[in-house]
């Protein structure tokens, strides 16, 4: 299957916030009783019932007063997903056909390695301590359907379809090179921005901690290699040299 | 009829008792987690009894860790040449006949041992906790995380080697940590220096 | 709207002005950014940098209040660089007509024009006149030259609203005013369109009809009216206040906009004699000629059988409003607040949150002896006797709680902006005793009728004569359940006889009794036809013998790929998806801009009704007529009687161009085009004025008090919506989901202010007027910052209106906004100037 993904444009986004209360009322999510903190950004931050947010963002312009930027803040769908391979417990965070990491909170174990695991600080806990974040709706992209969020956005500003398509589709629109078409084996969530990632608040170039690349690629393979290797020299030893007796010493 | 000392109290017998079983736990469990095997997990119940297993013998290991510190650290610390002598013929394990210098109530390859057992598992039981009770606090997860795995691999090739030198390697080792004693001839050869403080 | 929500997508240049749709109207931003796409420019002229103007291609500031201001300078700037469209101009709109040679304007009357009497505060509009010729019709110069030409007075007039004049009131920086103006002028050209999107922010001021007057002009100048991606655009505050207006639900107006009558137009005759206009020039259609056939099938809609020939069909017994008297919003409450009303229905509403002045609303309640609130939920206007700081014990008034249906929980239908009246369905039960509008009013009905039966009354014709077929009866006579259906077909009418087309010989039938009528066109002036309204007959009609409702339809076809999809549900007038698109056309019915031809001429098609070669193709043209420069041609506005677009408009009570006067409450001492009229010099003062400034009197009602360029209260205030609160909240406030967005009260304030009065973001600060004071968090901001008008710094802020102290119920959410606003109207409408006035601001 053709992998999906979500194609933002911030430039088309107007912070109207359908997509956050699209996602809690698919989701089923309850709301955090908030105060205005001095901004329209609220919840100020993801929390296990908040799946995606739209953070808003004041840079100069050259043109206008000021640029006013929109962007959304979510599980970003990575390919190479940092917290699928920290994550202990099998099934607890996954990959669906589509490409969506989704989890099951019955095979989460509550650890938290993948807080630790995920480039973009996604991954929250409820208060079962169980993991919670944006599957990409995977119940509903199962079944042929968009993401609630994609869903209610009205100007097209979240678009949901084929990876391959919505990047064909970028290019036309004049983005050469999109957000996340390329990190960590390419996002499954896409940003179109006209400027440098870093003036809407995204980390320049996303990756995975080099700890958890090192234990990934060179301690976990150590371990059998160590233990077999320990066992092995103990065996060769025995047969080679043999125990220590005391017999004919003095 | 064979004279036997005491070489280990009850208590130190114990403590090594709890220490092995609990490092026994975490290996196998640790694996389990690592490679995610389900067979394992499945002895343990599931994947969550068997994160609470692990985190609870992590206690049970580092107080039993901690315990043997009152048992060992004070010689495992007093080196004296016979010990560098010991390393320098590889503790005559590397051929037969080999005469190694005198040695304490624990030889110098076990002090060494012990010194580092005492460290990796401090670094591995206290990385555990941070990874157990400060779970999603990033950095200090993502470093406990390296050092955690670091301390196991280390771990996983001491412990097999450690059991083969208690037993395999060294008949008439093992039963110290059944019963507590040894031959005296058994200990003078090995333990010369103990067996002459103690007078005999 | 004279156009429809898809068809921004057809514009080349959108200005956003008096509206804020990327927050109010979200669904409307993926047509402006579809325009976007194929390179439209967005222009926002707002006094704070909104969600829309983050979207915008140019944004300009501009203080609260001086919209009339901007748009003068532009009219000037088309004029003066000869940017408008003549043929457009000379053809189809006034600027050619002659004007009484004793009109004068501001200029030259010092902010009035002729016929001002400051006693009455109205003007004698004798002056507001065309000259006409020995026919009767108005004298025209096509050449534009003639000094009392529309076209020349309107230059004269606007020629005061140069950019530096511009830029000294707005505060607006001029080299944006320059960019905007250029932009927009741009398509005054046969193939560039623009459209205008306005909303509250434009109506709600004692200027609020001229600002759009003064739209109309620059559309009618630029020929962007009747266009596909033209028009003015209206964007109505919900999904179905098109539907409530053209159905009468105001003081002034029956449905479809036929005037309620005075207490002086004692019979029928004198009634159409006065609403139906006059012309004598033979190409204009002036439709409401048609008066009396709407006025007598309303009528007969609402009274049946009752309503005969004899008794004027019921005429006596439609309530009849005295000379002068108007019972708009804020004399409603001002009425109430004397005393003066026993009861009170709110129904859907909240005024003692949405009204101007809304802490005079919380009082006025007080005064009732009842007040049935019909809400969904329990609102601060129903729960005004318990509010912080009021004394249940001191009040007497009986609140009444009646819950209603959702929308969902109902069928009927809803009128959009674009006058789409789509039939919607319902999808669940009303919970518990809730019960949808309509059945409230049925038994409503038929309790009063049963007073009226029993106890008689002074007046009950009116009640026990009504029709009132909507539904099955119960055994006691009464609808069960009413069935809005049946209540659709009563608005389209129905034939009561067999009706004949005499014109033609021999009389060709056109309707048949007892069936829907088929549209307006075939209404008769003498009882036989009934309708509801006459704006929507045609939208459940009858086809060979299949009752069709219209509103239902779901078809996708287009015309030209510009979205009007002509058979998707159903549009008033005749299902016509752009109105004025007689003004599309040359003079010989070709398309001005033939990639976005909304109707042509084709000549060679043969026209079904008259037989001959040549019909129209496309939308529904304003009336069948050949195109104008044709053999029996006609104008292309055919709601005015000259039958072109109004560049003088003399209708309007105050003026018949639109001229900048400052709000109520301004932070300036006098205007700055006149020095003598400060104000909107007919607008109804609630509070007396002095002086010729407008200032306020030592003594006047304290509730209505207003305090002008007064050190008090220094900064220029704004009232506003968010995308996360519907109106005052009612709806929203109840949504965990909404509130935990938008959770509290807030005021935007720019850096500058902030750190004037040591204000941090996030910070708890008091917001006051003269007539009261609201607790906020302040968003301090780049996208608000001082203007510079008339040499001085002038602060602006702004806070919305959405929140009530009633929910969240620990009144965390603060309390509305319009605790703060004037009791002040426009001078047409009398809707509350909540757009502009004075407040301070200090750290809580």
């Amino acid at each position: 299957m053709a992998r999906k993904a979500l194609l933002i444009s911030p430039e088309l986004c107007i912070g109207c916030r359908g997509c956050q209360t699209a996602c809690k009322a698919w989701n089923q999510l309850p709301a955090t009783k908030t105060v205005n903190k001095g901004t329209f950004e609220n919840p100020p931050d993801l929390t296990p019932n908040l799946y995606n947010r739209i953070r808003y963002v004041e840079v100069p312009s050259e043109t206008n007063m000021v640029r006013w930027l929109f962007v959304s803040q979510r599980c970003m769908h990575c390919d190479d997903a940092g917290c699928i391979r920290i994550c202990p417990a099998p099934g607890a965070l996954f990959k669906t056909k589509e490409g969506a990491v989704a989890f099951d909170k019955n095979k989460c174990i509550g650890c938290k390695l993948c807080v630790a695991g995920c480039p973009f600080n996604v991954p929250r806990y409820d208060e079962k301590d169980k993991i919670s974040k944006c599957h990409l709706c995977s119940d509903r992209i199962a079944e042929g359907l968009s993401p609630a969020c994609a869903k209610t956005c009205p100007t097209g500003a979240i678009a949901y379809g084929d990876r391959d398509e919505l990047i064909a589709k970028a290019q036309k629109a004049g983005y050469q090179k999109l957000y996340g078409e390329a990190d960590l084996g390419g996002l499954g969530v896409l940003y179109a921005f006209k400027d440098a990632p870093k003036l809407y608040g995204m980390i320049e170039k996303p990756e995975i901690p080099e700890t958890v690349l090192f234990w990934h690629k060179v301690l976990k393979p150590l371990s059998y290699i160590g233990l077999a290797g320990a066992v092995a020299a103990a065996a060769l030893h025995y047969i080679a040299i043999g125990p220590k007796r005391d017999e004919g010493g003095e | 009829m064979t004279q036997y000392i005491k070489k280990a109290t009850a208590a130190e017998i114990i403590n090594h008792w709890l220490l092995a079983g609990s490092f026994f736990l975490l290996a196998i469990t640790g694996f389990g987690f690592l490679f995610k095997l389900e067979w394992m997990a499945s002895i343990f119940g599931s994947f969550h009894s068997m994160r609470t297993i692990h985190n609870w013998s992590g206690v049970v290991f580092i107080i039993a860790l901690l315990g043997t510190v009152f048992h060992y650290l004070p010689v495992a610390l007093s080196w004296s040449k016979d010990d560098i002598e010991w390393f320098k013929k590889a503790g005559g394990y590397l051929s037969k006949g080999v005469k190694v210098p005198p040695q304490d109530i624990i030889n110098a390859g076990q002090k060494l041992f012990y010194l580092f057992l005492l460290i990796s598992g401090i670094v591995i039981a206290a990385s555990g906790f941070v990874i157990w009770l400060m779970a999603g606090v990033r950095e200090w997860v993502l470093i406990s995380h390296l050092l955690h795995n670091i301390a196991f691999d280390l771990l996983v090739i001491a412990i097999p080697l450690h059991i083969y030198l208690g037993t395999l390697a060294n008949p008439g080792t093992f039963r110290i940590m059944v019963y507590g004693t040894v031959p005296v001839e058994w200990a003078r050869k090995r333990h010369g220096k103990w067996v002459q403080r103690l007078g005999y | 709207m004279t156009n429809q929500w898809n068809d921004i997508k057809n514009a080349d240049v959108i200005l956003v002005m008096g509206a804020n749709p990327a927050e109010n109207h979200p669904i409307s931003m993926r047509w402006v950014m579809k325009a976007k796409e194929r390179g439209a420019k967005l222009i926002v002229v707002d006094p704070r940098f909104t969600r829309t103007a983050a979207k915008a291609d140019i944004y300009c500031p501009i203080r609260s209040g001086t919209d009339i201001a901007f748009l003068g300078g532009m009219i000037n700037y088309i004029l003066q660089n000869n940017l408008y469209f003549k043929d457009y101009v000379v053809n189809y709109t006034n600027a050619t007509y002659l004007v009484n040679p004793e009109f004068k304007g501001p200029g030259e009357l010092d902010g009035v024009f002729s016929g001002y009497d400051p006693k009455t505060r109205k003007y004698d509009k004798k002056t507001w006149s065309y000259q006409l010729d020995e026919n009767g019709i108005p004298k025209k110069d096509p050449t534009l030259k003639d000094p009392h030409c529309v076209f020349q007075l309107l230059k004269k007039h606007y020629s005061r609203y140069t950019i530096d004049r511009v830029a000294q009131i707005t505060g607006a920086p001029k080299e944006k005013i320059l960019e905007v103006y250029k932009t927009y002028a741009s398509t005054g050209r046969p193939d560039r369109v623009a459209t205008e999107l306005y909303a509250m922010g434009w109506t709600q001021h004692t200027v609020g009809t001229q600002n759009i007057r003064a739209m109309a002009i620059i559309q009618l100048l630029l020929g962007n009216v009747g266009m596909a991606g033209g028009g003015i655009n209206a964007l109505r505050g919900e999904s179905n206040v098109q539907g409530a207006t053209d159905q009468g639900v105001l003081f002034h107006i029956l449905p479809g906009y036929l005037p309620v009558p005075t207490a002086s137009l004692t019979d029928l005759n004198k009634y159409i004699e006065k609403y139906t206009p006059k012309t004598k020039d033979p190409k204009s259609v002036n439709w409401w000629s048609n008066r009396n056939k709407y006025i007598v099938s309303y009528l007969k809609a609402i009274w049946g059988d009752k309503a005969t020939k004899e008794n004027d069909f019921g005429y006596q017994w439609l309530p009849k409003l005295d000379e002068g008297q108007n019972c708009s919003w804020l004399v409603l409450f001002d009425e109430m607040f004397k005393g003066r009303f026993e009861g009170f229905f709110a129904w859907g509403q909240n005024p003692a949150c949405s009204s101007g002045n809304a802490g005079k609303v919380r009082k006025a309640l007080a005064k009732l002896k009842w007040m049935v609130n019909v809400n969904l939920f329990e609102n601060e206007t129903g729960s005004f006797w318990k509010a912080p700081g009021v004394k249940p014990e001191e009040i007497q008034t009986e609140v009444f709680f009646l819950p209603c249906a959702f929308s969902v929980e109902k069928e009927g239908s809803i009128t959009n902006s674009g006058r789409l009246a789509q039939w919607r369905y319902k999808a669940v039960d009303p919970p518990g005793e809730a019960r949808s509008d309509a059945d409230i009013i049925n038994e409503l009905y038929f309790r009063v009728k049963k007073l009226y039966q029993k106890e008689g009354g002074k007046f009950p014709e009116p009640i026990l004569n009504l029709t009132w077929n909507y539904g099955e009866r119960g055994q006691d006579g009464k609808i069960k359940k009413v069935n809005t259906h049946l209540i659709a077909k009563e608005i389209n009418g129905y034939y009561l006889t067999d009706i004949f087309d005499t014109k033609v010989t021999p009389p060709k039938q056109i309707g048949k009794k007892g069936q829907l009528c088929t549209n307006f066109v075939t209404l008769q002036a003498d009882g036989t036809t009934s309708c509801g309204n006459w704006i929507y007959s045609g939208s459940y009609t009858e086809k060979d013998g299949k009752v069709i409702n219209m509103m239902a339809r779901r078809g996708r076809k287009d015309i030209n790929g510009l979205g009007l999809y002509p058979e998707w549900a159903w549009c008033w007038p005749l299902n016509r998806r752009i109105i004025y698109n007689r003004a599309s056309v040359d003079l010989q019915g070709r398309p001005w801009d033939k990639k976005r031809a909304v109707i042509w001429w084709n000549p060679e098609k043969i026209n079904p009704q008259t037989n001959k070669p040549g019909t129209w193709e496309g939308d529904v043209p304003d009336g069948p007529a050949p195109p104008m420069g044709m053999e029996g041609g006609k104008y292309p506005f055919i709601m005015r009687p000259e039958g072109v677009g109004l560049i003088f408009g003399p209708g309007l009570n105050d003026g018949p161009f639109p001229e900048h006067y400052e709000p109520l409450e301004c932070p300036l001492q006098e205007n700055p085009l006149s020095k003598k009229h400060r104000i909107n010099p007919t607008v109804r003062l609630f509070y007396p004025v002095k002086g010729p400034h407008d200032m306020p009197a030592e003594k006047g009602p304290e509730e209505d008090i207003f305090f002008s360029c007064d050190i008090r209260y220094p900064y220029v205030a704004t009232t506003y919506r968010v995308s996360e609160h519907w109106q005052t909240g009612v709806l929203t406030r109840h949504l965990p989901w909404q509130l935990e967005m938008m959770p509290q009260q807030f005021v935007e304030i720019s850096k500058e202010l902030a750190a004037e009065k040591g204000i941090k973001s996030g910070d708890k600060v008091i917001v006051s007027s003269a007539r009261g004071k609201v607790w906020a968090i302040a968003i301090v901001t780049e996208r608000l910052k001082p203007f510079k008008v008339m040499n001085q710094t002038i602060h602006q802020v702004g806070l919305p209106w959405c929140f009530g102290w009633l929910y969240p119920e620990d009144g965390s959410g603060g309390d509305s906004s319009n605790l703060l606003t004037p009791t002040i109207g426009d001078a047409n409408t009398l809707i509350p100037e909540t757009k502009a006035f004075m407040v301070n601001i200090e750290k809580a």
